[in-house]
């Protein structure tokens, strides 16, 4: 009993500190080595060079550092040790003179320009890609339309199929969500909101972490862990108006990645036009993006696919050392 | 007897908050689904989206009552600026798609010029052969004996070069 009320109070104490505020996150020295508009390439140089490079697509929704957590907690920083040369696209925070701008603005004009930029500063004709989340399913458009210097593709925790999304995609059917309103009315989707409806996936899951904080708060580990990946949950961007209008309707509504007939300005989706080597890796805690719903890439991909799954929830899984090593197993294969 | 009570204290504690966890979570699992739901859901989302639009029209309207550059003012300014860091974007991809192009081209030229200095030397050489087989067959040699080795084989110091990978 003593003990219990000794590690409360050094739980109360940490908190009371503001960990959240204090904690720095996506420390590893890099260079931006392009910036297109509010979006950059990072890039993380290592030692050595012992693998071909890997160029990373982070999410459009929140900010890059999840790849960049704590320094032990860090898959850029795994990846550099092992030496493999890393290049990061962040997307920026859109701001209300985004709220315009189409799906394909992001798709074939900034991820086109981002990848090549970094193919041709890392001296090499063709490069390794890796799509994390809604990055994913942004570089799968983006391959599928215009391969350019891209060599084999890793998907990870990546929707393909989003009438596998759960309660995700029953929430955002056109009878439950009102999307037209939401775009008109807010111009961008807040950060927010979208945080809220995360929360919302699993309501019990503030629960469990507070839990988790009362048993495991007095844990320096987990202490620095808890506060980084808080400060990164709490710091969302928002999604640009009509790439969010059309991201929700053709891939959450129509599922077109699946189903087809879907044209992107002009031109038509179609993952099958895409022929690399493609994996598609999910974690198996993942209530954003269950295994299905990320494992259909081998129904529509136009090259190979390999599918795995790696130990983790949806953002856990990049504080974990099971995703680096799946990603130099892939790299080295 | 304190040190007996504690663990089963904490233990009791922890299945407690496994059953609520569990209770409340299908519970929670079951709402989520309604229809009820789902509708406030949409019905609300729709509420404040219309608040926020209505709320920055009313801002944009103030601004504009008091002549100051509205909010819609200041993102159309910022809109014409991306459009044309945009257009400067495409451009320097362009330039940059020329350079690549220009790189090749010159490199292509340098291997024809040096591919063609290569030929030229190997004439010379064959020639010189010739030449020196000629000088045998004017001082008197039999032609059949004097012709022979040069077509049974290639000029001696001429192989080894063309075997030599080629500079690129």
């Amino acid at each position: 009993m003593v003990a219990t009320i000794a590690q409360t109070t050094e739980t109360l104490r940490w908190l009371s500190t503001e960990p959240v505020a204090r904690v720095r996150i996506g420390q590893t020295p890099h260079a931006v080595i392009h910036q297109d508009r509010k979006a950059c390439v990072r890039y993380f140089a290592p030692k050595e060079a012992v693998h071909p490079p890997l160029f990373c697509v982070m999410p459009l929704i929140n900010t890059w550092s999840v790849f960049d957590l704590l320094p032990g907690r860090s898959v850029v920083g795994s990846l550099l040790a092992a030496g493999v040369p890393v290049y990061v696209l962040d997307w920026g925070r859109a701001g209300r003179e985004d709220q315009d701008l189409p799906m394909s603005h992001y798709v074939d004009n900034v991820l086109g320009r981002c990848l090549r930029r970094a193919a041709r500063h890392a001296g090499v004709e063709t490069i390794d890609v890796l799509g994390y989340c809604v990055g994913g399913t942004f570089l799968a458009l983006h391959l599928a339309r215009n391969p350019g210097p891209a060599r084999r593709a890793y998907f990870l925790a990546t929707p393909i199929d989003f009438h596998e999304g759960g309660r995700l995609c029953r929430w955002s059917r056109p009878e439950n969500f009102p999307l037209d309103a939401i775009v008109n009315g807010f111009g961008n989707f807040p950060a927010a909101l979208m945080q809220e409806s995360f929360r919302w996936l699993r309501p019990m899951g503030a629960a469990a972490k507070w839990k988790a904080v009362v048993d495991r708060g007095h844990e320096p580990a987990f202490q620095e862990l808890w506060a980084a990946l808080e400060r990164w949950n709490g710091d969302g961007v928002d999604f640009p108006g009509e790439t969010y209008r059309e991201y929700i309707r053709r891939c959450y509504m129509d599922n077109a990645t699946m189903s087809g007939g879907w044209m992107m300005s002009g031109q038509p989706v179609d993952l099958a036009r895409c022929t690399i080597p493609a994996m598609a890796v999910a974690a198996s805690e993942d209530h954003i993006v269950p295994a299905a719903a990320a494992h259909a890439l081998r129904k529509v991909w136009g090259g190979p696919v390999k599918t795995a799954v790696v130990r983790g929830g949806h953002v856990g899984v990049c504080a974990g050392s099971a995703l680096p090593a799946s990603i130099l197993e892939w790299l080295g294969s | 007897m304190t040190t007996q009570a504690t663990p089963d204290m904490k233990q009791m504690g922890d299945e407690l908050y496994k059953h609520w966890e569990r209770a409340m979570g299908s519970w929670w699992d079951q709402v989520l689904e309604t229809p009820a739901f789902l509708g406030a859901m949409g019905q609300n989302l729709e509420a404040m989206a219309g608040a926020r639009g209505h709320y920055e029209k009313a801002v944009d309207e103030a601004a504009e009552r008091m002549h100051l550059p509205s909010r819609s003012d200041v993102v159309r300014v910022a809109k014409v600026a991306s459009m044309l860091e945009e257009r400067l974007l495409q451009q320097e991809d362009l330039v940059l798609g020329l350079k690549d192009q220009m790189v090749r081209l010159e490199r292509e030229a340098v291997q024809a010029r040096i591919e063609a200095a290569e030929a030229r030397i190997e004439l010379r050489e064959t020639l010189a052969d010739i030449r020196a087989q000629l000088g045998g067959l004017s001082a008197g040699a039999p032609v059949a004996s004097a012709l022979a080795p040069a077509a049974a084989a290639p000029p001696a110091p001429s192989a080894p070069r063309s075997a030599k990978p080629r500079a690129r």
